[in-house]
C-alpha cells in the first residue's frame, strides 16, 4: 500500500491512506484537544475542537482532525496563531454554556480563555453527543440529540422516561463533562440527564447476600446480536461477589476431593 | 370554445423522433398566434384574487356573443413577474398588459378590449419615472429589459397541461439527446456552456456531472427544491409555473451520468409545486416521456417526490440526502462529497430546481449559445426574486453581468416615496449587504463575492433609507439562530452570543466593544463551523459592519436609531414648518397621540406615541421627523 508524506507541525512522518489526521498526530505524540471524540465510535466532527489547518497542493484549509481522512501528501499544522484563537472562542463558548465543567476549566487555563465575556447559561451538557452516539452502538437506542439549532439537547424519545434504556451506563462512562448521573436507589436504577429523569431500569436482587445488583435486562436482544437462539437456563440470582464466591467454593470442594 | 388540446387522448411515443410528429399534430390543432387570456395564478396573484378574476373570465367569455370572431382561449398559467402589480391579466397575440385586474373589471375587458379592440387605460402600467402608462408587455422597462431563458414558459402555458407545454418545444432537447447524442457529449456541452449551479455555491455543473459519473454504484439524481431564503421564489415559481422544464432536466442529467433515479426534494411550503410536478411527472410517464423505457430507447428514469418537512438546513445538501433517507436532516461530518457517496452513500448528482430548467435550452441549442449570454466567468442568465423597498416587485431574469444599479432602478423600477436607496440583501441569510458605492458593479458570482455577499439562489432584498442595518443583521441572525441544526459548537453557540449582543444594541443597551465581538466571532464562526449554513452564518453581521460601521457606533455610542426603526431608540417629532396641516397624520394615528388644527403644523404627544410608523410612512410633506 501506498504511503503518504506527511508534514506534522514541520516534522516529516508518514501515514496510511484514508487515515484520519488526529490518528496521524497520535501516533506521532502530537496532543490535540477533544470533546466529541472517542476512538470506540465514528468521529462527528461537532465540537469543532481538534481544528488543524492543512495543506494540500496549494490549496490550504481548516478542517477537523478526526474525521477529515488524508489522501494525498499534506502539511498539517496542528497550533497556529489562528487555530489557537478558534479553540479559546469554543471553550470560552462552552464555557458560558457549562460554568461549573472541570474538563474545560483545565482546557481554559490551556488556551488562557476569557471566561467571563459571555453571560452564563447555567447548563450542564456540551451537547457533543456522545451519549447518543455510543448509545445506539452500545446500549438500548435510548438517547438521541433532539430539537434544531439552539433548542438541541440529549434527550430520549418524546421527553419521557424511557422504556428500553438497559442501564448499561455507557453513556455515564463517556459524557466528557460528567452531566449525566446514574445511581442505584433500593431496587432500581436511576439515570437522571438535565436533571430529569431519563430511565428507571429495575436491579437483580441476589439470593445469597440479600442485595440488589445490575439491572434486569431482556435478554432477547442481546442474544439476537449474539446470534444465539435460546436464553441460557437462568442462573440462580446471584450479585457478581456471591457469584464468584459460590464459584470458589465449588472450586476448593472438587480438589479437596482429589487430595 | 375551440377544441380543447386537453380533449386530444395521450398517445405513448415508441421513438425520440414521434415528439416532432406530436408536436406539430398539436399545433396543427392550436395555432399558436390564436387569441389567448392569460391569468397569472402564481404565489403573488392568488393572494390578491387572481383566482376569482380567472372564473369571471372564463364565465365572460363564454356568455359573451363573438359574431363569428375567434373565440379566446382562457387560461391559469404562472407567475408572470410582476407580482406586486397582481392580478395580471395578458391578452395574447397582441400583449396587452393588465394589472391589478378585479372581477368587477372583466366585463369591461370582454367588451372594449377582446371584441372592440380599445384599451383600458386605469389597467394600464404606470411607469413610475416618466409617469407614462404602457398597455403592452414589451414597453414595460420590467419586462423589456429582461432576458428570459428559464422563464421563457411561464406565464404563457398551462403548468397542468404537458401538451401546452410541448407545444413551447418541451422535451425536444431529451429527444435530441436520446437520438443523436453519447452521455459524455451531453457532459461536454454542459461544460462548454459554462453552466455554474443556481443554488448559490456556483460550482461547474458540467464538472460535478463529470465527477459523479466516474464513481461507480447506483447513482441518483436529486432536485433541490428546499428554497427556504427570506424573500425567495424563484424556484417555487419555476415549479409552479413550468414544471417540464425541471422534470426535462433531470431526466437529460440522468441520461448524462447514467441513472435511473430521481428524487425532488420539494419543501413542505409549497403544495401547489407539488401538485404540478405530480400531474406532470404523471402525464410524462403516460407519453413515455419519462419511466421506464423512454420514448423507446430503453432509456429508463422514474421520479418521486419527496416532501421536506420545514428545516432551513435541509437545503444544505448533506442535510438534505440525510432526510432524503428519512434520518434527522443535519449536515452529514463528511469531507466526502456527495457526487462520491450521497444518497444510500451511493454517488448522487445534487443540483438546483434553476440549474435543472437551464440544462434542456443548452443540449437544443449548444453549449457555445448560452456561453454567449453573461460574463466570461459566469455564464447564461439567472433569475432573481427582486423584493423589498423597490417599485416592481417580482421575479427576474437577467443576464449576468447586468450592474445593481440596472436591477433597482430600470428593472425594478426605483425606490418608493421619495426615500433614497441604501443597500441591496442578496444571497439570503448567508448573504450580505451591498451599499450604495458599489451600485456600478455587474451581478455575478465573482463580484458579489469580491464585495463581502453571494450571488446565493438569487434572492434580492432592496433596502431604503428607512432600513436599519443593525435591525437587518439581528433579523438574519435571528431567522439562523432558529434554523441552525445546532450539532456544531461554533454555529449554534456563536450564534445565540450574536443574537443576544444584537438584541442587547437594538435595545439601546450597547456596550464599547460589541462591534469587535461581533467582528471575532463572524470571522471565527467562518473558519471553524461545519457546513455551508454555518460558515456563512456570520455574513450579514459581517456585511453590515464592514459597510454601516457608524450605523453600529451610533447606535452604542449615541443610543439613537437613524432610521427610525429600534424602537427604544428613537422619537417622532413633528417639523412644523414642513407640516401643512393635511390631517392625514392625525386621522391615521391609532393612539390619537398627534393634535391640531386643520391647515396648521401638527404636533405629537411623545408620550403616547406608540412608533408604529403610520405617520411617517404617510406623511406626504416628510414633516414627521426621527430625533
Amino acid at each position: 500500500m501506498k504511503t503518504l508524506k506527511i508534514i506534522l507541525n514541520g516534522k516529516e512522518t508518514t501515514a496510511k491512506p484514508d487515515q484520519t489526521i488526529l490518528e496521524v498526530a497520535t501516533e506521532n505524540g502530537v496532543f490535540i484537544p477533544t470533546l466529541c471524540h472517542s476512538t470506540a465510535l465514528e468521529p462527528a466532527a461537532m465540537c469543532r475542537l481538534c481544528m488543524v489547518e492543512l495543506t494540500e497542493g496549494r490549496r490550504s484549509k481548516f478542517v477537523t482532525s478526526c474525521n477529515y481522512p488524508l489522501r494525498q501528501d499534506a502539511e498539517i499544522k496542528t497550533d497556529t496563531e489562528v487555530i489557537r484563537h478558534g479553540r479559546k472562542m469554543i471553550i470560552e463558548l462552552l464555557m458560558a454554556r457549562c460554568p461549573d465543567s472541570e474538563e474545560l476549566k483545565k482546557l481554559a487555563g490551556e488556551y488562557s480563555a476569557n471566561i467571563t465575556r459571555f453571560a452564563p447559561l447555567n447548563d450542564d451538557c456540551v451537547v457533543c453527543g456522545l451519549c447518543a452516539r455510543v448509545c445506539e452502538k452500545v446500549g438500548g437506542k435510548t438517547l438521541t440529540l433532539s430539537g434544531r439549532g439552539v433548542h438541541i439537547k440529549v434527550n430520549t424519545a418524546f421527553g419521557e422516561a424511557s422504556p428500553y434504556c438497559i442501564g448499561c451506563g455507557a453513556c455515564v462512562q463517556i459524557c466528557p463533562v460528567n452531566a449525566i448521573k446514574i445511581e442505584d436507589i433500593e431496587s432500581e436504577r436511576v439515570i437522571t440527564i438535565h436533571g430529569r429523569e431519563a430511565a428507571r431500569i429495575k436491579l437483580n436482587h441476589c439470593d445469597v447476600c440479600d442485595k440488589y445488583y445490575g439491572p434486569v435486562i431482556d435478554l432477547t436482544k442481546v442474544m439476537e446480536r449474539l446470534g444465539e437462539k435460546t436464553i441460557p437456563p437462568p442462573n440462580l440470582n446471584l450479585c457478581p461477589g456471591c457469584a464468584r464466591q459460590k464459584l470458589g467454593k465449588r472450586i476448593a470442594d472438587r480438589y479437596y476431593d482429589v487430595y | 370554445m375551440t377544441e380543447s388540446i386537453n380533449t386530444i387522448p395521450f398517445s405513448r411515443m415508441f421513438k425520440p423522433k414521434e415528439l416532432e410528429g406530436y408536436r406539430k399534430n398539436l399545433l396543427s390543432k392550436n395555432d399558436p398566434d390564436s387569441p389567448k387570456i392569460l391569468i397569472c395564478c402564481g404565489p403573488g396573484c392568488q393572494p390578491s384574487g387572481s383566482i376569482e378574476v380567472a372564473e369571471e373570465i372564463k364565465k365572460a367569455v363564454i356568455e359573451a356573443g363573438w359574431n363569428g370572431k375567434v373565440i379566446p382561449q382562457v387560461k391559469m398559467t404562472g407567475c408572470h413577474g410582476l407580482c406586486s402589480k397582481g392580478p395580471l391579466v395578458t391578452i395574447e397575440p397582441e400583449g396587452i398588459f393588465y394589472q391589478k385586474v378585479k372581477p368587477k373589471d372583466v366585463p369591461e375587458i370582454v367588451e372594449k378590449t377582446l371584441l372592440n379592440g380599445e384599451l383600458i387605460k386605469r389597467l394600464e402600467y404606470k411607469n413610475p419615472a416618466t409617469k407614462q402608462t404602457h398597455s403592452h408587455t414589451k414597453d414595460i422597462p420590467f419586462y423589456g429589459r429582461q432576458t428570459r431563458l428559464v422563464l421563457k414558459n411561464i406565464g404563457h402555458i398551462d403548468p397542468f397541461d404537458i401538451n401546452d407545454a410541448i407545444m413551447r418545444g418541451a422535451y425536444s432537447g431529451l429527444a435530441k439527446a436520446l437520438s443523436e447524442m453519447m452521455p459524455g457529449q451531453i457532459i461536454n456541452e454542459i461544460k462548454a456552456s459554462g453552466l455554474r449551479g443556481r443554488g448559490g455555491a456556483g460550482f461547474s455543473t458540467g464538472v460535478k456531472w463529470e465527477s459523479c459519473a466516474s464513481y461507480p454504484g447506483t447513482r441518483y439524481i436529486i432536485c433541490n427544491a428546499d428554497e427556504g431564503d427570506p424573500g425567495a421564489f424563484m424556484d417555487r415559481a419555476l415549479l409552479e409555473g413550468d414544471p417540464h422544464s425541471v422534470l426535462e432536466g433531470m431526466a437529460l442529467a440522468a441520461l448524462a451520468i447514467g441513472s435511473e433515479r430521481g428524487y425532488l426534494y420539494v419543501r413542505l411550503e409549497y403544495p401547489l409545486a407539488v401538485k404540478t410536478l405530480t400531474q406532470g411527472i404523471r402525464q410524462a410517464e403516460e407519453l413515455g416521456l419519462l419511466g421506464k423505457n423512454i420514448m423507446g430507447t430503453g432509456f429508463n428514469f422514474e421520479l418521486s417526490i419527496s416532501r421536506g418537512a420545514g428545516a432551513f438546513v435541509c437545503g444544505e445538501s448533506s442535510a438534505l440526502m440525510s432526510s432524503l433517507e428519512g434520518k434527522v436532516g443535519r449536515p452529514r461530518p463528511k469531507y466526502i462529497r456527495s457526487v462520491e457517496k450521497g444518497f444510500q452513500d451511493s454517488p448522487s448528482n445534487l443540483n438546483n430546481v434553476e440549474t435543472y430548467a437551464n440544462i434542456a435550452d443548452i443540449i437544443l441549442n449548444g453549449g457555445k449559445w448560452y456561453k454567449d449570454f453573461g460574463t466570461e466567468e459566469s455564464a447564461g442568465t439567472k433569475v432573481f426574486s427582486l423584493t423589498g423597498n423597490i417599485y416592481n416587485i417580482g421575479l427576474v431574469e437577467v443576464p449576468m453581468g447586468v450592474s445593481l444599479r440596472e436591477m433597482v432602478y430600470e428593472i425594478g423600477g426605483g425606490i418608493p416615496k421619495k426615500r433614497e436607496f441604501k443597500a441591496v440583501q442578496t444571497g439570503g441569510p448567508s448573504g450580505g449587504c451591498i451599499p450604495k458605492q458599489f451600485l456600478d458593479i455587474p451581478v455575478a458570482f465573482g463580484s458579489l463575492a469580491k464585495v463581502g455577499s453571494i450571488m446565493g439562489s438569487g434572492g434580492m432584498i432592496v433596502l431604503d433609507e428607512d432600513s436599519c442595518m443593525v435591525e437587518i443583521a439581528r433579523y438574519f441572525t435571528h431567522f439562523l439562530v432558529e434554523e441552525s441544526c445546532g450539532q456544531c459548537t461554533p454555529c449554534r453557540e456563536g450564534l445565540i452570543r450574536m443574537l443576544e449582543i444584537l438584541n442587547r444594541i437594538t435595545k439601546g443597551e450597547g456596550q464599547d466593544g460589541d462591534i469587535d465581538t461581533l467582528e471575532e466571532l463572524g470571522h471565527f464562526m467562518t473558519d471553524f463551523s461545519l457546513c455551508g449554513l454555518g460558515t456563512s452564518a456570520g455574513n450579514p453581521v459581517l456585511s453590515t459592519i464592514k459597510y454601516f460601521r457608524e450605523e453600529y457606533e451610533v447606535h452604542i455610542q449615541n443610543k439613537k436609531c437613524p432610521a427610525g426603526v429600534c424602537k427604544p431608540l428613537f422619537n417622532y417629532s413633528i417639523d412644523a414648518n414642513e407640516c401643512t396641516g393635511c390631517g392625514k397624520c392625525r386621522l391615521r394615528c391609532p393612539v390619537n397621540a398627534i393634535t391640531g388644527e386643520k391647515k396648521k403644523p401638527h404636533t405629537m404627544d411623545r408620550d403616547l406615541c406608540i412608533k408604529c410608523q403610520e405617520c411617517y410612512k404617510n406623511c406626504d410633506f416628510r414633516a414627521i421627523m426621527i430625533i
